[in-house]
Order: structure tokens, then sequence, then C-alpha cells
């Protein structure tokens, strides 16, 4: 495991020589040891295709990839930060969470439209997360940054969960994700209780959610 | 039932019973939950005046159902506060859930809410069951008792609780009128028995700038 949390908002990672670290662009705070940082134009893994994808997808974060051996410290703009492991799952996630993670994973993108029909694309522009979003799969570790803690809450098939879009992080696992809505006539007439729209979350897996409705 | 999950979420078990919270500040629940809009400083006809006339419209909204839900406001700190019949005086940007079977109102507080730059008026919470109060940063809880009188900044004051009498104190001299102030020139006086809620920030008021 590369990820070492020091403390809520500061991870410290350990690069050894042939295994590869990607982390956002500017995210490295201090590094002991031979320790490169090449700015990756391609955004990610993947040959051409997939950067084009990115492009396309809005879901092209400059990254950089880190090479060499000793330990780096990532941190960015005062963000709690949450590590996550992969074992063999895949991870959705927003592409600007995205702190560092393993070059062992996977990365692809993912159109909201491929779950969830139509559904799914309102969904992505009620919660501002545009159509596609980014998927990371494999084992290895994640880091996300969130606006205050992160906590974690299980999915089962009997217990699914409703998440407001805003404190939405990221979810792991065989999920459904679906938007419901709570419209009634109170929200027409500007009586709403703030809660019309929630994310249904369905399956098994687990669902990350932050403790503020503030958006990175 | 309120429990905290961390120090800047709160979890409240459910089973068929009512919770009052702000307005959209449900982060997730599992379970049925109904959300419904209330309005805050009391009840009836007379609470519609009052809160027309105070301002102290906190938009509050009634959480129904069986389940978990989980609260959290722009990842301020959670404080739980339970009342046993007793009465807690509270900035209605502080207050985050109470329990259904606890009553809301509004109080004037006179000079002192003017330099707290939250207005003349202030939520009172009454009766048996739990609050949940946000602070920026967590707060410290402080015993008033009748030898030992607290004075505490009005931006740093979040809540307090018991039978306590408040005055304003002003320490401003000469030297502040030049703009030499030391920024600390309006306080807050309690004296009595009782508790008073502060938290480690400073809100923009009045007396801040001079």
């Amino acid at each position: 495991m590369p990820f070492r949390e020091i403390n809520s908002k500061m991870v410290e990672a350990t690069v050894l020589p042939g295994q590869r670290l990607f982390s956002q662009r500017g995210a490295m705070l201090a590094y002991k040891g031979e320790v490169s940082f090449t700015p990756n134009t391609q955004g990610g893994q993947g040959g051409i295709m997939s950067m084009l994808g990115r492009r396309v997808a809005g879901e092209a974060t400059p990254l950089m990839s880190v090479e060499g051996s000793g330990t780096v410290l990532f941190g960015h703009g005062g963000h709690h930060i949450q590590v996550i492991n992969l074992t063999g799952d895949t991870l959705y996630v927003e592409a600007d969470r995205l702190l560092a993670f393993e070059g062992t994973l996977q990365q692809g993108t993912m159109f909201m439209g491929s779950q969830g029909g139509v559904m799914g694309m309102v969904r992505g522009q009620v919660t501002g997360q545009g159509l596609f979003t980014t998927t990371l799969q494999g084992h290895g570790s994640v880091a996300v940054m969130a606006h205050g803690g992160v906590f974690e809450i299980p999915i089962t098939p009997q217990r699914p969960v409703h998440v407001d879009p805003q404190a939405y992080v990221a979810h792991h696992g065989d999920v459904r994700n679906k938007l419901s809505t709570a419209l009634g006539w109170r929200d027409m007439v500007g009586r709403g209780s703030g809660e019309a729209f929630q994310l249904e979350l369905s399956g098994n897996g687990a669902v990350y959610v932050q403790a503020s409705e503030e958006k990175l | 039932m309120f429990r905290l999950q961390g120090s800047k979420v709160l979890a409240v078990d459910m089973t068929g019973d009512a919770v009052k919270a702000k307005n959209g500040s449900m982060v997730a629940y599992d379970g049925q939950m109904a959300f419904k809009k209330m309005s805050g400083g009391g009840e009836g006809l007379r609470g519609m005046v009052t809160r027309r006339l105070t301002g102290e419209q906190m938009t509050v909204m009634e959480v129904k159902g069986q389940g978990t839900c989980w609260f959290a406001d722009r990842a301020s700190e959670i404080n739980l506060v339970s009342l046993q019949g007793e009465k807690l005086y509270v900035e209605s940007s502080n207050l985050l859930a109470t329990d259904g079977g606890l009553r809301t109102g509004t109080t004037f507080t006179g000079l002192r809410g003017a330099t707290q730059g939250n207005g003349l008026f202030t939520t009172t919470v009454e009766g048996h069951g739990q609050a949940a109060i946000t602070s920026d940063g967590p707060a410290v809880v402080l015993r008033v008792s009748q030898q030992y009188p607290l004075i505490v900044d009005p931006g740093a004051y979040v809540a307090h609780q018991g039978n306590l009498r408040q005055s304003f104190q002003s320490g401003v001299t000469f030297r502040t009128l030049m703009g030499e102030g030391g920024g600390e020139a309006f306080q807050i006086r309690f004296e009595g028995d009782g508790l008073v809620y502060v938290q480690p920030s400073e809100r923009n008021t009045i007396a801040g700038d001079v």
C-alpha cells in the first residue's frame, strides 16, 4: 500500500523503481529521494484514443506521472483526503476529485447515459458531474479529495442508499445508480425542503459521502 | 436518536418519528424518508407574524421515516446538546437539527444581536430531547457560575443554556474613536448559572472592526 495518511489533509506516497504513480499536476508538496515528475499530456493511461476520449468527455484533468525511488507528500487546496483501496472492483469518481492513484489501476471514462439511459444523462447535468465520469479498475489504492471529512456507507441489495448529489464523492462495487426525484407541488410553489433530487444507489458496494454540500 | 459520525456528520436513527433539520442539510439516507418544508420561529399564526417581523426566519424541514439519515453543513463541526426541560438560545444559522418533540421560538436579544451581525433576534429551543448545533471549529463549553461571570466576543458566541443574564459591555475609549482600537470594542457578559458554547473562530461583526 503506497499511500500513508500523514494527517487528514496530507498523504505520503512511497515510490519504488518500476512502479509508477499518477497525480494531479501541482499536488506535490515535498519529496525525498530521487523522484522525477513528468507532465502527462495524455492525462492518464491508454493510448492516443483514450486521450482523445478524455478530451472530448471533459474529464481530462492535468496529470503528471511520478517515477523514481523515494517518498512524496501530496495535498491540494486544504481538502480532506480519503485513501480508497481497490481489490479488483471499479471506482467511479469525478476526475477533479482525483489526487493520486497507482499506475497499476486501469483508468477509463464512462458515459453517464450507459447507466440509466436518458435519466443518467439528466442525472449528470443535475449533479454538475457532466455527461462523463472517470473509472478506475484493478488492484491498488487511490487518494480522493473532498470538502470536509468523508464517510463510507455500505450498500447491500436490501439496503439501498440515497445521497444528496452535492455531497456525493465516489462509489465502488457493483452499484446501479439513478436519480430519484421527490418533486411535489410544494417545490413548484417555492416551498421545497431543499432535497428535491437524490441519487439512489442500489446493489453491492459502498458510497463515499462528504460532510459538506460544496463542490471542490 | 442522535449520534455523531466523526465530528462533522450527524447520524440520526429513526423509527417512524420526526426530526427538524436545517433546509437542505441532508447528505445521505437509507430506508424510507420524507422531507417537508416547515418554517422556524414558532408555530401557528403568531409564529408567522414573528417570523415576518424579526427576520429570524430559519428555513427548517421536517424529516420523517424509518432508517438512518445523515446530516452535515459545510463541513462545520457539530455539537450535541441534550435538553431536559431547559431552554437553549442559539443563533439560527448555528442550529442544524432538533428532535421533533422540541419547541422552537424566537426571542429578542437587544443590542447584543446587532454587534454579532445576526440581527436583533435569536432562536430558542425548549423541551426534552436532543439538539445539534454547528460551529466553525470545535466549540468549547464554558461554565458560568455566580462567582465567575464570563465575557465572550460576540463573533465567537454560538449558544447558551441555563439561567443566565446577559449584558452588553463596551470597551470603547478615546483611543477607539481615534482608530487605535484593539479590535475588541464590544463584549457580551454572562452572569448567573449555565453553559456558554464558544467557537474558535470569529464571525464578521461590527465590533471586530473597531
